[in-house]
């Protein structure tokens, strides 16, 4: 996030793009329906009428898979009436002639055609927008998980720096991420092209950094993103894997595919605090320690990185850190079984951005990066006077419609997320008996058009089919979701929807298209 | 007041190190994040009387996250139980505050009522108060318009009230005495005349602190004036379900039976706290949700402010403002009532509310735990309609038995507990029967069953039809599919004693003859002298002769004396509304309509809150219930 959640309710008018927010994220939504009922302007993009677009004063229920036509639709609503914010943009921006190009074709008529929103809702909300005095976006999984994923996302940025909608209180692009520490994951180098802090792989002065930190040569070319690690154990040229804490078996997308890939692996190693489908695959699998047993930090949406204090000590005997350590040890790098304190003074000298933190700061106040030197009082708003790279560089971005759409053998769209009642692939919330007695099997939302045209009733059974795969599910009939679109959450492991959603990903995220693909619903 | 005294506040480290050589002593301590919990005291701490209000209410520590009800061993062929309930280790809650004294009040009356709680009881009477009256109330306090503070007036065992540089200290029962007794050195005698005066004093100028209070001294009646204002489908859309006022509320006690199986021949059920505004609370195994999602809001206000002091006589609600913090929706009960208040004229009369009687204490040290029984035959009753024999494996308990219930608690060990009712009774030595349709996960388990094997029974529960009373009456019974299997007892029972009742008359609905249960039984039946079996059914049949349409068709051709007949309705509340109205047309009155309305029962002994509705449970006051009682029960059945 540009901004931190307690901006959240200074925003005058909130947009939020593709979040169930009070399912998925039930503390932000909290604030934005606090925010909404205290006078705020809230508009939700969204093909479904979640909760918070009941609650909106304008939902565009935009077709799935066309967000880049609404948003480019909206910036020139707001170019031809001269809602843009020129002093931002000539001072702080860049590229903007691009963005003029980009936006040229999507009059309100194309964009209604496009998108299904009707022309009055579309200049309603790029006015509030743009004319609010602060105005926020947040988005999550419904932009991001698309094959335009990446170019979604930069559609937001433009929209935002057109209006100068950033750095500044109750502004923002804020992505919501969907774990406690996803954010902390991604800023330690959970990623195959970065070091911590974001520092680039394909660097030579990073790469020589952490070469003489850790006293071993570091590889020249990123390494691979989890599908492309499938890919490779495919292939062959990936003969080993370590899983921790993950269970691709279910999340990830073409689960057959993910299933042979890892069947394929000469040696499997996972750990995990439960069982779980990809456990069954590995040759070995070691206890792992949950957050209540674990010693460190933890990194939130809004960059805040947090102290955990070990409220029990690991059952299985060890944390996840000291299993690491003494595998790196046993697999020939001796790596001494350092404090989690002494582990994250290494991390802070390596990497800039939190250059000012340690165990003992933290354990008296919690630090928004980047924090550069020990007096600096870390940064809860980004992009206030520059932005990382200097000027806003405008994208300007042309639509790309999604991979697979429904065709006559496939009618139907998939849309997939999650429930209210269970988390990801429930690997902890299916053992919680309140919360599995109140979504105990997969349930298909289904728009009641559709149910009468296949006769299906409410609590029917049915198949569920793909050019992937079949899961079997229950009709839930509902008008939430839009007709031709059926909503299936991920959390099943005995009717897992990724045995239907297509591998099609991002080209620079390699992000999957987990919201859409072509489906069948037949009567069981 | 017995006994008052006086406490140096600085001395209070050194007292509750004493009291905790011989009990676990919970103090309010704030976490890292400034928030107030109970928390085990060690030596020395400091203790701090000024912390606001704890973030969860005490009802936490005593109960604690799950609470075991019965343990299991052996496979289906030799299941033996073993009650859960241990004796509660000597505890003292240390400064909880008075909004939390009166809901402990209403916990004891709660739990130890009716059916006595036997885990909670044991804790219980381990248990000492020390509460400490509240000086300065808190941002959303408003225990002083529900009468629960801020000061305590009972339920406690000592009772500080901070005054600067002295505590003030009163003592309300033996548990207190002996609390003295042990801190002697620390506690100074003072004459309760003369603190009377003091802590009045005191109260009044906390009173006078409070935010603007809502007027809370008619909610039952605003409320149930309001129970179709249209503020509860405003404020739903916002509700989340996240379950916070729940889990924060010093009185919700709801719980969910869980079964924890430790290997094939091993485990135990256990309770866990549950929660009214989750969708699944009331939702059957067929999927139906009698409980709409305002239904649930507005379910959970009703309670605190109406139905609990209908049943207990004590609020349920005590003001302690927990829920309107936690609340992401801003879900606010003391706004609820100020606005219905402010819509509804004051004069207009609260709709008639049915208040049952509670039924008499009692004590059963077997109450969660169910006795084995094996099962002596199964056979189909109809395609989807199996019956099952059953008889006690300890001989003993069929001796002892009374038939005085409407139904049985049957479980499956390892599975889980559904309620069945009784459709034949004692006179069988000691073998009982059930009728099972198998629809959900534990009905699905005993069709796996094979005779031989064991189950677990508890009950008889609830209260059943009073066929006496038709003595000299014309009797109708109405028994829809699976709805004939509550009332067969009654019926076997009026044809034993044919001559103390008029003309009998059954009609057996379903959708097709395949769907009837007991059709020897019913043809039978047809053959004795005053007694006329009918059929009403959607489709067609050869088999007897069946009227094809609705149960209602029937009606006005048996000739019954309307006005002086006894009429049983056993079918879905829709189909006895209907079937009522026309009753009600030919003449009956509603107190002379009997239905049974078995609504999503899971302990039976109105302790788990599921089968509530109005201040009713439906395992304790029905599930027999007048058609007059039924009409005034709020529709979530």
């Amino acid at each position: 996030m540009t901004n931190p959640f307690d901006d959240l309710e200074r925003s005058d008018c909130l947009l939020v793009v593709g979040s169930n927010a009070t399912v998925a994220h039930p503390m932000v939504g909290m604030r934005l329906l606090r925010r909404k009922r205290a006078g705020g302007f809230l508009i939700v993009a969204d093909p479904r009428r979640t909760t918070l677009a009941e609650q909106a004063d304008i939902h565009l229920r935009l077709r799935p898979g066309t967000d880049v036509p609404l948003f480019n639709g909206l910036m020139r609503i707001i170019h031809d009436n001269g809602w843009h914010n020129r002093e931002f943009i000539e001072t702080r921006t860049e590229n903007f002639p691009a963005l003029l190009d980009a936006i040229a074709p999507w009059t309100p008529e194309a964009t209604e055609a496009a998108t299904g929103v009707p022309r009055d809702l579309l200049f309603r909300a790029a006015e509030a927008y743009a004319v609010s005095a602060a105005s926020s976006i947040v988005y999550c999984l419904g932009v991001t998980q698309h094959r335009c994923g990446v170019n979604n996302v930069r559609v937001l940025a433009d929209l935002a720096m057109l209006c100068g909608q950033i750095g500044r209180p109750g502004t923002g692009v804020n992505p919501l991420r969907g774990q406690n520490n996803v954010q902390g994951s991604c800023d330690m180098g959970g990623l195959p092209d970065y070091y911590p802090g974001y520092q680039k792989a394909d660097d030579p002065a990073v790469r020589e950094a952490f070469a003489r930190a850790w006293g071993c040569p570091q590889p020249s070319t990123p390494g691979l993103t989890s599908l492309e690690m499938m890919e490779a154990l495919h292939k062959g040229t990936l003969k080993a894997m370590i899983i921790l804490g993950e269970n691709p078996v279910v999340s990830d997308p073409d689960a057959n595919h993910v299933r042979q890939a890892l069947s394929k692996a000469e040696f499997l190693l996972c750990i995990d605090i439960f069982p779980t489908p990809t456990t069954e695959l590995a040759h070995l699998t070691l206890p792992g320690a949950s957050f209540a047993e674990s010693e460190g930090t933890f990194t939130n949406s809004e960059r805040r990185v947090q102290r955990v204090r070990q409220a029990l000590p690991p059952l299985a005997g060890r944390s996840n850190s000291r299993v690491i350590q003494e595998l790196s040890t046993r697999m020939g790098y001796p790596m001494p079984p350092d404090s989690p304190a002494a582990v994250f003074d290494e991390i802070c000298a390596l990497t800039p951005l939190l250059r000012g933190m340690s165990h003992e700061r933290l354990d008296r106040e919690s630090l928004c990066w980047p924090c550069p030197d020990k007096n600096h009082p870390g940064a809860p708003m980004l992009h206030a006077d520059r932005f990382t790279r200097g000027k806003g560089l405008f994208a300007g971005l042309a639509h790309v419609p999604p991979a697979e759409l429904p065709d006559a053998e496939y009618p139907l769209l998939l849309n997939t997320g999650m429930g209210h009642s269970q988390y990801l692939t429930g690997t902890m919330t299916r053992r919680c008996p309140m919360l599995e007695r109140e979504m105990p099997h997969l349930e298909v939302d289904m728009h009641p058009d559709d149910a009468r045209a296949l006769g299906l009733r409410n609590g029917a059974r049915a198949r569920l089919s793909s050019r992937r795969g079949a899961v079997a599910a229950r009709v839930h009939i509902t008008d939430a979701v839009p007709a031709g679109t059926v909503f299936a959450p991920l959390h099943f492991a005995e009717a897992p929807v990724n045995l239907l959603t297509s591998a099609e990903r991002d080209p620079v995220s390699k992000t999957p298209e987990f919201k859409i693909c072509a489906v069948r619903v037949e009567k069981v | 007041m017995s006994a008052c005294y006086a406490l140096n506040p600085a001395d209070l480290p050194a007292l509750l190190t004493v009291w905790r050589r011989n009990a676990v002593v919970y103090h309010p301590r704030k976490t890292n994040e400034n928030t107030p919990r109970l928390a085990a005291y060690e030596p020395l701490m400091p203790v701090d009387l000024d912390y606001g209000n704890l973030a969860m209410p005490p009802v936490d520590i005593l109960n604690g996250y799950q609470d075991v009800l019965f343990h299991w061993k052996g496979n289906e062929r030799t299941y033996e139980t073993r009650p859960g309930a241990e004796d509660g280790r000597p505890t003292i809650l240390f400064g909880i505050r008075p909004c939390d004294v009166a809901a402990l009040s209403y916990l004891d009356e709660f739990y130890l009522g009716e059916y006595a709680d036997l885990n909670y009881s044991r804790r219980r009477e381990a248990l000492s108060v020390v509460a400490v009256n509240c000086t300065t109330p808190g941002e959303r306090c408003f225990c002083a318009a529900t009468h629960t503070g801020p000061f305590a007036r009972g339920d406690f065992d000592l009772l500080l009230t901070p005054d600067g540089d002295v505590c003030w200290v009163e003592c309300a029962t033996g548990k207190g005495e002996a609390l003295v007794e042990r801190g002697a050195t620390f506690f100074r005698p003072v004459p309760a005349a003369d603190l009377k005066a003091r802590l009045l004093m005191l109260e009044e100028r906390c009173r006078a602190a409070f935010p603007p209070l809502p007027d809370m001294s008619d909610a039952r009646n605003v409320l149930l004036r309001g129970f179709h204002h249209p503020i509860w489908d405003e404020l739903t859309p916002a509700c989340i379900a996240c379950t916070g006022c729940t889990a924060v509320c010093p009185t919700c006690t709801c719980f969910q039976f869980h079964e924890e199986r430790f290997s094939a021949e091993s485990g135990r059920r256990v309770r866990v706290k549950d929660s009214c505004q989750a969708p699944g609370f009331t939702r059957n195994a067929g999927g139906h949700n009698p409980r709409s999602k305002a239904g649930a809001v507005r379910h959970r206000i009703m309670d605190k402010l109406v139905y609990i002091e209908d049943r207990f006589g004590k609020k349920g609600c005590v003001g302690c403002g927990r829920c309107i913090d936690v609340c992401p929706a801003d879900i606010d009960i003391r706004e609820i009532v100020s606005r219905i208040a402010a819509d509804a004229p004051a004069d207009e009369a609260a709709p008639p509310v049915f208040i049952s009687e509670r039924t008499p204490r009692r004590a059963d040290p077997q109450l969660y735990t169910p006795q084995p029984a094996r099962i002596v035959s199964i056979s189909d009753e109809t395609p989807d309609i199996r019956r099952y024999v059953v008889r006690y494996t300890d001989e003993h308990l069929a001796e002892t038995f009374r038939l005085s219930g409407q139904f049985f608690m049957v479980t499956v060990f390892g599975v889980g507990e559904v309620a069945l009712s009784i459709p034949f009774g004692d006179q069988h030595g000691g073998e009982f029967e059930f009728c099972v349709k198998k629809v959900g996960k534990v009905t699905s388990a005993l069709a796996a069953l094979r005779p031989g094997d064991v189950i677990g029974l508890r009950g008889p529960y609830g209260k059943g039809f009073p066929y006496r009373s038709f003595t000299g009456r014309d009797v109708l019974i109405v028994g829809s599919g699976v709805g004939l299997a509550p009332v067969r007892t009654i019926i076997v029972r009026l044809l034993q004693e044919r001559e103390r009742y008029g003309r009998i008359a059954i009609i057996a609905s379903a959708t097709s003859y395949e769907g009837i249960v007991y059709k020897d039984d019913l043809r039978r039946w047809a053959g004795e002298p005053g007694v006329e079996v009918r059929y009403a059914l959607a489709r067609p049949t050869d088999a007897v002769n069946a009227h094809v349409g609705y149960i209602n068709d029937l009606l006005p051709e048996l000739g019954f004396d309307w006005g002086s007949s006894r009429a049983i309705l056993c079918a879905s509340p829709r189909r006895i509304k209907l079937v009522s109205k026309d009753l009600l047309g030919l003449g009956m009155r509603p107190a002379d309509i009997y239905t049974s309305l078995e609504t999503h029962m899971r302990c039976g002994v109105g302790k788990c809150g599921h089968c509530k509705v109005g201040s009713h449970y439906m395992c304790l006051d029905g599930p027999v219930f007048t058609y007059e009682e039924m009409l005034q029960l709020p529709e979530e059945f």
